[in-house]
């Protein structure tokens, strides 16, 4: 896969009628959207309405899910993320992950930043790509000293921004990032929130979040997902204050239908 | 209508029969309680008065096992080299199987070959150990024999192999089960990072469950350390210090199964060394079992967030 070149704002994935259905769940219905160049797009709805379903399509990672069907299709700058002659290892360097449960490996945080590079083959200066990417994750500075240190020490937050800087060591298009909030308190995702700030516009970014509150202060643009269904998509200013569908309404108030 | 009663004759009769479930459990507990008390006194009394006559240091380092000799000799080397031996190489050929087996049924196999390799492994479990003993002797060592003409009928390699195989299904179902209780998360983790499969079980699934998978080693060799029947029938129980896996040896297991055909008679010092051997057993056992246990509890939370 070669890098694609294209302007700001222009869609770097698009999905078209994607649907994604476990054995006999459907997941996803008929989702079409369009995630710009470097832009925070948040993925918001109820608990099992397909957000982190929809991300998960992005990367190519739910066909690691046994019982898996996904339908339709993803462009990828362009290029088909499920044509045949895609490589879905490819895919996933090239639009990183972070999921909603710290996944700190059990190694150093050295380590683990340099998993993803030494996997894809890197052969340039692991040292400064390792600081690089914990400088852009905010969390050089706590560890600068003690890169030998087990990540499995580190605290919840650190954790979980060492996760966002082992992405970003492989210098991906998109960071994917499924609630990664979730499980901290209101000063690590604070912290966290601002080291989403800082990345964008360098990267695309689009977050699953079940905090309506995180999306709006966080993102160019919202899409507001429903039992699979794609209900509402646009800028984040507009669906906040003037909703075009009732659902949507619903869950920005929080009462129930 | 009338408030329900919240006493009476009924809730008497249940509280009594909770009683009396209580304690008909607690009974089933004190028997093996008992049991074990009394296992451990016979134990202690025999092997404290071998003791009393025999010093420990010179038990635990003389390196002539011939209890039963004109001048006996007490020097439990040549049978703890023996059982080390017989532990130590079953595992090296039950671990990479096990392991690989392990990890195929975790990572690669399909809903039918996982059900039916479950299947085999719970059948491999319930082999009797006197059939591997049969077939230690009767397959393992006349095909050994073919390879190297020169190894012994009664050989360490053929106990090795036919133990090892016995322990496969344990370090089969405990290294899965630490396999298992690695968060799927942390493999998502690895392959969204773009590494191939390979590269995250190597890298990421096995190390995570490293401690659990050397508990399922630990636990799997007590129970190699433990057994008598494939090891009686392959090795032979011939007493000698040597580490040559062409050759037969005895294991501290092999030496109690004398004690069965009944030449030492009752209060001799032959009679309490059964129990002295024992003892030796009793702890070793144990400690390896209580370092698998330890292992795992200490790997549950390595992996967590």
């Amino acid at each position: 896969m070669s890098r694609p070149a294209a302007p700001a704002d222009a869609p770097v994935l698009t999905a078209e009628r994607l649907s994604v259905r476990f054995g006999r769940h459907i997941a996803l219905k008929d989702v079409s959207l369009s995630i710009p160049r470097g832009r925070i797009v948040s993925i918001i709805g109820p608990s099992g309405c397909g957000k982190t379903t929809l991300l998960r399509c992005f990367s190519r990672m739910n066909e690691l899910v046994s019982g898996a069907r996904t339908r339709g299709k993803v462009h990828f700058a362009g290029m088909d993320l499920y044509g045949p002659d895609i490589d879905p290892v490819e895919v996933r360097r090239r639009i990183g992950m972070v999921f909603q449960k710290t996944t700190p490996f059990p190694k150093s945080v050295f380590d683990n930043i340099a998993f993803g590079p030494r996997a894809s083959g890197f052969t340039g200066d692991l040292q400064g790509l390792v600081e690089e990417a914990l400088t852009d994750a905010g969390l050089w500075s706590e560890v600068a000293d003690e890169l030998d240190t087990p990540a499995l020490e580190l605290s919840a937050g650190q954790k979980q921004r060492l996760c966002i800087a082992r992405t970003l060591a492989l210098k991906p298009d998109v960071l994917l990032l499924d609630e990664p909030t979730s499980a901290l308190d209101p000063e690590a995702t604070a912290r966290i929130e601002s080291i989403i700030r800082a990345l964008s516009p360098r990267y695309t970014i689009v977050i699953a979040t079940y905090n309506r509150w995180q999306a709006a202060r966080l993102s160019d643009m919202t899409a507001f997902l429903d039992r699979g269904e794609l209900l509402e998509y646009g800028l984040t200013e507009t669906l906040f204050t003037n909703p075009r569908e009732a659902r949507t309404e619903s869950y920005l108030t929080g009462r129930t239908q | 209508m009338m408030p329900r009663s919240v006493s009476g004759a009924g809730t008497a009769s249940r509280a009594m029969g909770e009683r009396l479930v209580a304690h008909g459990l607690l009974a089933c507990t004190v028997v093996a309680v008992v049991a074990l008390a009394a296992v451990l006194a016979v134990l202690v009394r025999e092997a404290g008065l071998f003791f009393a006559d025999v010093s420990p240091w010179r038990f635990l380092t003389e390196i002539t096992w011939a209890p039963a000799a004109a001048e006996p000799r007490f020097g439990v080397l040549p049978l703890l080299v023996g059982t080390a031996q017989v532990a130590a190489g079953a595992a090296v050929f039950a671990l990479p199987v096990g392991l690989m087996t392990a990890v195929y049924l975790h990572q690669y196999a399909g809903g039918r070959t996982a059900r039916l390799l479950n299947g085999v492994t719970a059948l491999m479990a319930g082999v009797p150990t006197v059939v591997y003993g049969l077939f230690a002797l009767h397959f393992v060592t006349p095909t050994l024999r073919v390879l190297w003409p020169g190894i012994e009928a009664f050989n360490a390699l053929s106990a090795c192999m036919v133990v090892g195989l016995m322990i496969l299904p344990t370090v089969t179902v405990l290294s899965r089960e630490a396999l298992e209780s690695v968060p799927a998360p942390l493999l998502d983790a690895g392959l969204a990072l773009g590494a191939p499969k390979g590269r995250v079980v190597t890298r990421v699934l096995l190390p995570a469950a490293s401690g659990g998978v050397l508990a399922a080693v630990l636990i799997a060799m007590a129970r190699a350390v433990g057994e008598t029947m494939i090891v009686t029938l392959a090795a032979g129980n011939e007493s000698r210090l040597t580490w040559s896996p062409f050759e037969g040896l005895q294991t501290l297991t092999a030496f109690l199964t004398q004690l069965g055909m009944g030449d030492a008679a009752t209060g001799t010092r032959e009679f309490q060394a059964f129990f002295a051997v024992g003892a030796v057993l009793f702890v070793g056992t144990y400690g390896i079992h209580m370092a698998g246990r330890m292992l795992v509890s200490r790997s549950v939370g390595r992996t967590g967030p």
